[in-house]
């Protein structure tokens, strides 16, 4: 019920809604979760009603499992970025306030991509313009509520909110290279060692 | 003893005859399976089964005539009177054999101006005026239809053709004006045209270098030192052509991924691909290179026959670029190719595929299956969808994973304005423009049918916008923060 309240709060009053956030125990972890939870239910159920003309991809390339990395990764490594940015110069927000903050900034996504998706049952494609244009009016204003909240979380002037969002854009680019290159150096220390297990097992 | 002994005997003989039996009455031709297996690609990008549109017929080899044995034949054609004229590389000259292989003349003399070197092309007028691209002696040498040498076109002389310019003709086709188009080896600027006096008349065609960006970023980074040590880009090279009855000159190209194929209007503009288009096999990834076409060939119907080096496979399209059948590959087997390197197919629809590497000439019939599919696809594009409605479901009830039979059905259902079953048949070939047409024109049927329901619904669904939304929500935000923050939040927003 609470939770409801904020998601009514964050698309009716975002900057109100922000303000409310840094408030003493007044959000949770598990709103953060269930959030995204929520908006990759509302993005599976969007590309399993999409019409068949304006699907782009063939059921077979599409991996619930990948569509889901592909929403919580980003936001978990924008969270840590934006979080460790903004704490070097001299941010307000709390790690808890952007976990949750940004994730109740899918909001209006969650809550509109359905009906949104549900045109493309009636469109033809020579609409799609339609389309399209509502799509990215609901990406635009999650983007929107995304610097709303660098804004006010950390109590920013608008200049240094667009400094912060490049770098902690360019920290996300630097959290992936590290994973991967972790990922790869990992791999390859577990098959060395599998190797030399083997060679021991070998020559005993 | 004895009783068994005869028994012995007996089962003996029973025995041999077993084993002699299959060789005596089942003696005759035997139906060989295909080398090769038949698949069409699908709009999705997948290879998808189908039947074999050709077959391996015959195999024409003249080694055992008076003609001799073919060394390294580049090139053949196939004259209006469906006699075969043989480009006999290795041996320098041109054969001319009857359509089965009885050996008719032998062009290109000892001695003279009609010694040939090397020639790797041949075009013969309908009046049987031979012209060879005698490729060694940079050449068009022309001979009479009885094979005495008439005339020959050297390289021609002209300010733009450039210093150092190379001339090595290699094919070439004449048009009804006697202007020659030639396809000169390792040239980039596209066919030359000759017209009948020798004078060079300008390129023809020529293909582009399409924009990269990879290409602009060394050209704004590298310096002139480096740019020069780095390859030029040049536009690629054409391999091969044909001319159809309306003039079309139909052209292969080398070193493309899309578009290899191209039908080129009399001013030189491809008339065939609407955007990029791939013709031949598509796999993007594993160890495959690229399609290389070397041979094309157009029947008087428009279907296209295009020859692939690197796999050795015969590919088949209709007149609007899609493909029908392929055929072939590399191997030893008949109906494999060593090294093929043209095509070419007599008025009956017999593909003759000439190979280079074992100097002979293979034979394809086309199997009932793509006769059918020939004739629903001519119906097909001349726009005569209705008429060819019931080859399509003949094709389909022989391969029901043709997607060009479902496209062309869903045409036909889509113009007797059965939208909804068309609609189904779009979805099954994987046409989702054609779709979308389709759903259009039903959508606006099935609101015209319920218009009444249509229109009082919406003028409700406004009415309820207007007066109930705002209660609604109301009663909503009561619920949602309880009485009295509702009440409060009304106060916040009458203050704001």
């Amino acid at each position: 019920m609470y939770t409801l309240q904020m998601i009514h709060q964050v698309v009716a009053h975002p900057y109100q809604f922000y303000h409310d956030i840094q408030g003493k125990r007044r959000i949770f972890w598990y709103q953060g979760i269930l959030l995204v939870l929520l908006t990759f239910a509302a993005k599976t159920i969007s590309i399993l009603i999409t019409g068949y003309a304006f699907e782009t991809r063939e059921p077979h390339e599409i991996s619930i499992f990948h569509e889901f990395i592909w929403l919580a990764v980003p936001w978990l490594t924008w969270c840590v970025s934006n979080w460790g940015v903004s704490t070097i110069l001299d941010g307000e927000g709390k790690f808890k306030e952007i976990f949750v903050g940004s994730a109740f900034a899918f909001a209006p996504y969650m809550l509109l991509a359905i009906p949104v998706t549900l045109l493309t049952q009636v469109l033809a494609l020579d609409e799609a313009s339609t389309y399209n244009l509502l799509h990215q009016f609901l990406i635009l204003w999650v983007a929107w509520l995304y610097l709303l909240k660098v804004k006010i979380l950390h109590d920013f002037e608008l200049r240094k909110v667009v400094v912060i969002t490049l770098i902690s854009i360019a920290g996300i680019g630097i959290i992936w290279f590290v994973g991967i290159l972790l990922f790869g150096i990992s791999n390859q220390f577990v098959s060395f060692i599998i190797d030399l297990l083997k060679e021991l097992r070998l020559r005993a | 003893m004895t009783v068994s002994n005869k028994m012995r005997n007996r089962l003996a003989g029973l025995l041999i005859l077993a084993l002699v039996l299959p060789l005596v009455t089942f003696s005759g031709k035997a139906s060989a399976d295909s080398p090769y297996r038949g698949y069409t690609w699908s709009r999705s990008g997948n290879e998808v089964s189908s039947i074999n549109g050709y077959m391996y017929d015959s195999s024409i080899d003249p080694a055992g005539t008076a003609v001799g044995v073919l060394k390294n034949p580049e090139s053949l054609f196939i004259a209006e009177d469906d006699t075969l004229y043989i480009v006999d590389t290795g041996n320098s000259r041109i054969i001319h054999l009857s359509k089965d292989g009885g050996p008719i003349k032998v062009i290109g003399d000892a001695e003279g101006g009609g010694k040939l070197q090397e020639p790797k092309g041949v075009f013969v007028k309908p009046d049987g005026t031979v012209y060879v691209a005698d490729t060694k002696n940079q050449r068009i040498a022309v001979f009479n239809k009885d094979g005495q040498y008439m005339q020959e076109f050297p390289k021609p002389d002209s300010t733009l053709l450039g210093a150092n310019f190379s001339y090595s003709p290699s094919k070439l086709i004449v048009d009804k004006r006697n202007y020659m188009y030639v396809v000169s080896d390792g040239n980039t600027q596209g066919l030359l045209q000759i017209d009948s006096t020798g004078k060079f008349k300008g390129f023809y065609g020529a293909n582009h270098v399409g924009f990269s960006w990879s290409r602009l970023l060394i050209k704004l980074v590298a310096t002139k030192e480096q740019q020069s040590q780095l390859a030029t880009v040049r536009p690629s090279e054409f391999s091969n052509l044909d001319i159809d009855e309306e003039g079309f000159i139909y052209s292969t190209t080398l070193g493309e991924e899309t578009n290899q194929i191209k039908r080129l209007s009399p001013v030189g503009v491809d008339t065939l691909n609407v955007g990029s288009h791939r013709y031949g096999d598509y796999y993007t990834d594993g160890p495959f290179s690229m399609a290389s076409f070397v041979g094309i060939s157009v029947d008087r119907n428009g279907f296209i026959t295009a020859l692939d080096l690197q796999t050795g496979k015969v590919f088949q399209y209709d007149k609007l670029g899609n493909l029908l059948f392929s055929f072939g590959g590399i191997g030893e087997q008949n109906g494999l190719f060593v090294t093929p390197a043209a095509v070419d197919q007599t008025s009956d629809g017999l593909l003759y595929v000439i190979d280079k590497g074992r100097g002979r000439i293979d034979r394809f019939r086309a199997t009932p299956f793509a006769e059918l599919v020939h004739e629903a696809s001519l119906l097909y594009v001349d726009g005569k969808y209705e008429e060819a409605e019931t080859l399509w479901h003949e094709v389909l009830r022989l391969n029901a994973n043709y997607d060009m039979a479902y496209q062309a059905i869903g045409k036909a259902l889509y113009k007797a304005e059965n939208y909804r079953e068309a609609m189904d048949y779009f979805k099954l070939s994987n046409s989702r423009g054609d779709y979308s047409a389709a759903f259009r024109e039903y959508r606006k049927l099935f609101i015209r049918e319920h218009f009444t329901w249509f229109f009082s619904g919406v003028i409700a669904l406004l009415l309820l916008l207007y007066w109930g939304m705002p209660k609604v929500y109301r009663r909503f935000l009561a619920w949602l923060y309880g009485h009295k923050a509702a009440a409060k939040a009304k106060a916040a927003e009458g203050e704001l």
